[in-house]
């Protein structure tokens, strides 16, 4: 199994991010949104937090606050593949809370991650299954997000099928 | 302009808004966010109106009125807006009003009533249960409490741009909260209180030390002191009761006396003997070349801020302790000695209009005393003590006066005691924004020069403005003063150090606006309007006093013949001065 390293990032890239933001509008969330891209959890860790507002001369609560609010940001380590089930009301009319359910007994995460807790990381760091309101794709619901890929009219099978093949992909180098 | 409100033609300012205009018109639309001076965010949804035109409902504390607007504060969709806004917020809110602190005075308890809101309609939304956050040695967040309205992030940003607290989180999981959620005692808080007297419901309260006076109170093995802080005789009279910014000394020294302490003693003794110390440290700085602008050290708030968000310029601060805490080390070495008390067995409580006192009288460094008696006595390490072992706020003061079936109003009006209760009016003004610069004066003026100032009132440091400054005529040399309140205000005099283009000698700082008399420890509400009354009071406790200069007050004075023989001599500068902490 492949380890990924918990590592927040270095001061030199963390400096080449934010010089390439500065002075623009709404600097913050784009700083914020390239430093989560560049780690290799796919995360915000405290410390970057707490670099990222010193650097750039923002007050902490407000990096927290802008952190916090954005759904696309990560406070916890992600894992390799990101399941994202959609649970807005077309798709939940559809069945995508069994979807929901299937996807957490795949993974072999005891409970779906419907709870107040807006993510779920397997504990080898393989997969990460979160839950949307809506992808605005209500014509082809149930959908499912694996990897930034949308697949529309999931079903328990077709679900089995993508991420059989997932779990069989070789680790990237 | 004209404008029908409730179909009653009225005139409105212009650029008023509507909730501004229906108040000139005798019509109170009730509003909970809204908080004059302090925040204006439009959360609440509770000032809503009808406007004729208007597709929705407007929120009447943000929309400015128009010419012919016809406004209908009354209407059944408005009321039922409102009423249902307040019932939306009730649905998160805690249920435990009875066992509050805020019992009584709180705004959404007052509007709950006022709307007849006489059932539960909605059910519990959020999933999480916060914790209350008791990190802090001065103040407790209570999160389940909290309504998001946002007063208190307004003023930590706006007013003192210390930042501690913003929102966090979105939808149901907003709340109000620190960096990475930690306790308020883990960040760069200043302690400074304006959150809890801005809060509109019992989400943020000072950390209550009544239970540990109390017991104080009933250890017969105990001696127990109390000070009282100048600003305080002001306030509570508010709190039982009566009209803003009521002058109540003498029945306060009363009523303490029957709360049961030994002696009542008066901070602004101490406050005399901070003036003797740092006008002397002023002029040995102007006289030897020592790091100017001094600024002043007597407010809690200020220190922790300067030592979080400049602490490159704590050289500038005054090493003086403040009042609070030269009181504490003398009554528990002169005192103790004068009177031969065991000092362990004095406990010392302060009444302070602050919350920041709470954490200052715990600061390491704040047992002068224990360390001046741990030769002597030849004390162990488990015996340590404080120079102030307890705080209280106005607040609390209160509340022990009502808990002990104290009638404030029928009380006599009783002295201090003696040796440390004589006070001049310089150190009565300490509780007023530009009081501890024209004390400072009253005494520089005579130190320099040799005489007295030719009249004792400097009106140029009085007043309200954020910032202000005097050139201060010293037989010929001409010194330049500023003074700033709020911590905002504050930040400006710094950068200027910062960037060297400050051209004063002596700085006075106070963290709270209107300085002390608008504490984060004092009566709610506190307004400008209530400020500027507790302010007259103040200044006219001064002019009534026979003694105006600190260094005429003949307890300082026996202070000094007694027992620390003179002003920054080797006692002072123990048991009165202090160092600072870098925390950047």
């Amino acid at each position: 199994m492949e380890t990924l390293t918990n590592t927040p990032l270095s001061g030199e890239v963390l400096d080449e991010i934010i010089e390439k933001h500065r002075g623009r509008p709404g600097m913050l969330l784009t700083t914020l949104e390239e430093v989560q891209e560049k780690n290799p959890l796919k995360y915000l860790p405290c410390e970057t937090l707490t670099e990222v507002s010193k650097k750039m001369n923002i007050p902490y609560t407000q990096v927290y606050g802008v952190a916090t609010f954005y759904s696309y940001f990560n406070l916890k380590p992600q894992g390799k593949h990101t399941v994202v089930v959609c649970r807005g009301t077309a798709c939940h009319t559809k069945g995508s809370k069994a979807l929901l359910d299937d996807v957490a007994a795949i993974v072999g995460i005891g409970r779906g991650a419907d709870g107040s807790d807006s993510s779920y990381t397997t504990s080898d760091n393989l997969f990460t299954v979160r839950t949307v309101a809506c992808f605005g794709q209500c014509a082809q619901s149930p959908v499912v997000e694996v990897d930034g890929v949308i697949h529309s009219n999931v079903n328990t099978q077709k679900l089995l099928k993508i991420m059989n093949r997932i779990k069989k992909e070789k680790p990237k180098k | 302009m004209e404008v029908r409100i409730n179909n009653q033609t009225v005139q409105a300012a212009e650029g008023s808004t509507i909730w501004q205009a229906c108040r000139t018109a005798g019509i109170h639309v009730p509003s909970l966010c809204y908080l004059k001076d302090v925040s204006q965010n439009a959360s609440c949804g509770v000032c809503v109106v009808e406007v004729k035109g208007a597709r929705s409902l407007l929120r009447s504390c943000i929309t400015k009125v128009t010419e012919g607007m016809e406004i209908f504060t009354d209407s059944p969709r408005a009321m039922k807006a409102r009423k249902m806004n307040v019932e939306l917020l009730l649905a998160n809110h805690s249920q435990d009003c009875l066992i509050c602190d805020r019992n009584g005075n709180c705004e959404l308890q007052q509007l709950t009533f006022t709307l007849g809101i006489n059932t539960r309609r909605f059910e519990r939304t959020r999933k999480e249960h916060y914790m209350k956050d008791e990190s802090s040695l001065s103040l407790v967040r209570d999160p389940e409490k909290c309504i998001l309205c946002g007063r208190c992030v307004a003023v930590c940003s706006d007013l003192q741009n210390v930042k501690a607290i913003d929102f966090a989180g979105r939808g149901l999981k907003t709340r109000v909260s620190t960096f990475l959620d930690e306790g308020l005692g883990l960040v760069a808080c200043t302690n400074c209180g304006q959150c809890a007297l801005v809060c509109p419901t019992g989400a943020i309260t000072e950390k209550s030390a009544v239970g540990d006076v109390r017991k104080a109170l009933q250890d017969p093995g105990k001696v127990v002191l109390v000070q009282t802080a100048p600003a305080v005789r002001v306030g509570i009279g508010e709190a039982m009761g009566m009209p803003y910014g009521s002058l109540v000394t003498g029945q306060m020294v009363a009523g303490l006396r029957r709360l049961g302490f030994s002696k009542v003693f008066d901070t602004d003794f101490a406050a005399d003997l901070t003036i003797v110390e740092e006008g002397n440290e002023l002029l040995r700085r102007i006289n030897n070349g020592g790091i100017l602008p001094m600024i002043t050290s007597c407010s809690p708030g200020w220190i922790k801020f300067i030592e979080h968000f400049y602490p490159e310029q704590l050289g500038h601060l005054s090493t003086c302790k403040s009042p609070q805490q030269m009181f504490g080390a003398v009554a528990k070495t002169y005192y103790a000695e004068k009177t031969g008390t065991d000092p362990r067995k004095i406990v010392v409580v302060s009444v302070m209009p602050c919350t920041a006192k709470k954490y200052e009288a715990r600061r390491p460094e704040m047992d002068g005393a224990f360390q001046y008696w741990k030769e002597k006595m030849n004390l162990s390490e488990e015996e340590h003590f404080f120079d102030v072992d307890f705080s209280l706020t106005t607040r609390e003061l209160a509340r022990m006066f009502r808990e002990t079936g104290i009638e404030f109003l029928q009380l006599p009006k009783e002295e201090f005691d003696s040796p440390l209760g004589e006070s001049s009016g310089a150190g009565v003004i300490f509780g007023s924004t530009g009081g501890v610069m024209e004390a400072a004066l009253r005494t520089a003026y005579e130190l320099y020069t040799g005489k007295p100032p030719e009249g004792v009132d400097f009106y140029a440091v009085r007043g309200v403005e954020g910032i202000r400054e005097a050139d201060i005529n010293l037989n010929g040399t001409i010194v330049k003063v500023a003074v700033a309140h709020t911590l905002k205000n504050a930040g400006i005099l710094l950068d200027q150090i910062r960037n060297g283009t400050s051209p004063y000698t002596f700085i006075e700082v106070m963290t709270c606006p209107g300085g002390c008399l608008g504490g984060g420890g004092q009566p709610i509400p506190t307004n400008a309007e209530i400020r500027e009354k507790r302010a007259a009071s103040i200044y006219l406790e001064d002019k009534h006093k026979t003694i105006r200069k600190s260094h005429k007050n003949p307890e300082i004075l026996s202070l000094y013949k007694e027992f620390l023989v003179e002003p920054l001599g080797e006692k002072s500068h123990h048991l009165l001065h202090t160092h600072y902490v870098e925390r950047g």
